[in-house]
């Protein structure tokens, strides 16, 4: 378990200093594909770079299995470090090494016997589909085999935790694809705590269990990906979660609610039942679905008419039909 | 070219003198080089983790050894020569030759190729330093197994500018007692107004720079796996080669 304990870091500027993150409290679970969104400026490379020190936090703790990273002197720091896999937006490979090298090269580091290092490179180039290339140099390569290759490095120790900073971001959408896929692959069959920094929603929406959205150097809110998706509380995830919602809604006038359909009664009639049963006219602003973990989740937003009647019978029925909404705000 | 050519110089030639001169510009270039490196290598390592952002920073060590550094440099290498001397005198007991010579030369490269390494050093990504971080690298191996590696065509590159430069110091070391070339292009040919020794001397002089900087370029490309894939060159140098053929 990952634990960050009210985290700070703030920089030294020439006009002052800069606030990178401020009382940042998380709890990585085992076995979890934790997400860490927020938009460009949030802070969201410094915290993932505090979990590993390679960012030192200015106050607070990082607790690695019970272990605090601060606390620990430089050596245990680097035992630690093996335990914790990183891959990064730009790969960073060694460009002078070739792709069985570069994944050999954590095993060197941790003085493995050279023929042990090579059966487990060759084992991790196979679990990311690149045997073939095992002579290959990084500049043979396209940016997902890249990815790949990154990923096989990050494993070579078998860490426990692995650390993936906008890992798919320089991709392409079907390579982001396959990379997200691969992780997924990782976190079930080899148990690996994966924890996915990155911009896109869709990410999070592919592949994470929990999320924490984070705002101006804040954790403006976390949780299952499943509840923070269909209620965000806070205005950044309402705007990561349903980026158009807020432009659609913003400027309409009346009574709105926000429908959430969750699995089953997604599919369910409910607004000609609306119309048909209640004799409500409703004016639909907004209805997106998304597949969160193989479910299908659905937002809309309505008009109410504005007679009082009209809506208190439209609210009743929701409810009796157990679909979940939100009033939304004007 | 026995009518045009000096007597001095077909002299020079027949007893072998030009051939001992080249040899002693070679030895002098490359043994000079070789202890740069052995001082400026590590120099340069060490500036670049005690940067302010690097490794290990040290900013005082960092100040103190740039500033000795950029002194050193300073020096125009006629003055430097006559100035440290006495240093040859206290290090190998003598103040002329072929080594006292080397002494000199070294001391004026060690900073040279300091930066040089230096700045092919900074070359390296900091992605890939930090991921080599990440995996819980001591900052030792890190200098071992990503920077000197990873800048390895670099390295060549600046070692065969380094090494050119120490060619050009060691022909002004002619003038205060070293052997070489140099010594020969102003013993016998500027002292004696023998136009045609300096020319032969200079030409001497362009064929092995010429070697150096050759071989070497070749070397950094044969090391510097980045540049595998020049598709498009390829395909021009086939398409030429075709016209040559039809």
């Amino acid at each position: 378990m990952i634990r960050l304990v009210h985290l700070n870091k703030s920089y030294p500027s020439p006009s002052g200093s800069v606030v990178a993150l401020e009382d940042v409290d998380l709890t990585i679970e085992d076995g979890a594909i934790y997400g860490i969104i927020g938009l460009s400026g949030a802070g969201k490379s410094t915290l993932v770079r505090c979990i590993n020190l390679l960012e030192t936090p200015t106050s607070g703790q990082v607790i690695v299995d019970g272990e605090d990273l601060t606390k620990v002197k430089t050596k245990r720091l680097h035992e630690i470090r093996r335990n914790i896999g990183m891959i990064f937006q730009s790969f960073n490979l060694l460009e002078q090494r070739t792709v069985e090298e570069n994944v050999r090269f954590p095993l060197e580091l941790a003085r493995f016997k050279r023929e042990e290092a090579r059966s487990r490179a060759e084992e991790l180039l196979s679990l990311v589909g690149l045997s073939e290339k095992a002579k290959a140099y990084p500049s043979q390569l396209s940016g997902g085999q890249k990815q790949r290759v990154a990923i096989a490095r990050a494993l070579a120790l078998r860490p426990k935790y692995l650390l993936c900073d906008e890992a798919t971001s320089a991709l392409d959408p079907s390579n982001t694809a396959s990379v997200l896929q691969l992780l997924k692959e990782i976190n079930r069959t080899l148990g690996v705590t994966v924890v996915v920094i990155t911009h896109e929603m869709r990410v999070v929406e592919s592949i994470c269990t929990d999320v924490a959205v984070l705002d101006n150097s804040r954790v403006a809110e976390s949780g299952r990906v499943a509840d923070v998706f269909s209620f965000p509380k806070s205005d950044i995830a309402k705007r990561l979660v349903l980026p158009d919602l807020i432009r659609t809604v913003e400027g309409a006038g009346g009574k709105k609610l926000r429908l959430v359909f969750r699995g089953e009664e997604a599919g369910a009639p409910v607004i000609s039942g609306l119309a048909l049963d209640c004799g409500v006219a409703v004016n639909i602003l907004y209805a997106d679905t998304k597949e969160i973990g193989g479910k299908t989740y659905g937002h809309m937003v309505i008009t109410l008419p504005a007679d009082g009647d009209g809506a208190q019978r439209a609210r009743a029925y929701l409810k009796q039909r157990n679909v979940v909404y939100e009033e939304e705000a004007s | 070219m026995n009518l045009l050519a000096s007597t001095i110089l077909q002299q020079l030639f027949e007893q072998n003198t030009i051939l001992l001169g080249v040899w002693e510009t070679v030895y002098m270039t490359a043994l000079s080089t070789a202890f740069a490196y052995l001082f400026g290598l590590p120099l340069g390592i060490v500036l670049v983790l005690t940067e302010r952002d690097g490794l290990h920073p040290v900013p005082w060590l960092n100040k103190t050894l740039g500033f000795i550094v950029n002194a050193f440099r300073s020096f125009p290498f006629v003055i430097l020569m006559v100035a440290f001397l006495p240093v040859s005198k206290a290090l190998i007991g003598t103040r002329s030759g072929n080594g006292a010579m080397i002494v000199m030369l070294v001391i004026a490269a060690t900073p040279y190729v300091a930066r040089m390494v230096e700045s092919s050093m900074k070359e390296v990504d900091r992605g890939v330093v930090e991921a080599a971080r990440s995996m819980g690298a001591s900052t030792f191996q890190i200098v071992r197994k990503v920077y000197l590696p990873e800048a390895r065509p670099s390295l060549v590159v600046g070692a065969v500018i380094s090494t050119i430069t120490v060619l050009g110091y060691s022909a002004m070391a002619g003038e205060i007692g070293g052997g070489g070339l140099g010594k020969i292009a102003i013993a016998y040919g500027y002292q004696r107004f023998k136009d045609d020794v300096i020319w032969v001397c200079v030409a001497f002089t362009a064929v092995i720079v010429e070697l150096i900087q050759e071989g070497g370029m070749l070397l950094a490309r044969r090391l510097d796996h980045r540049l595998r894939q020049r598709p498009k060159k390829s395909r021009k140098t086939k398409k030429i080669i075709c016209k040559e053929n039809g």
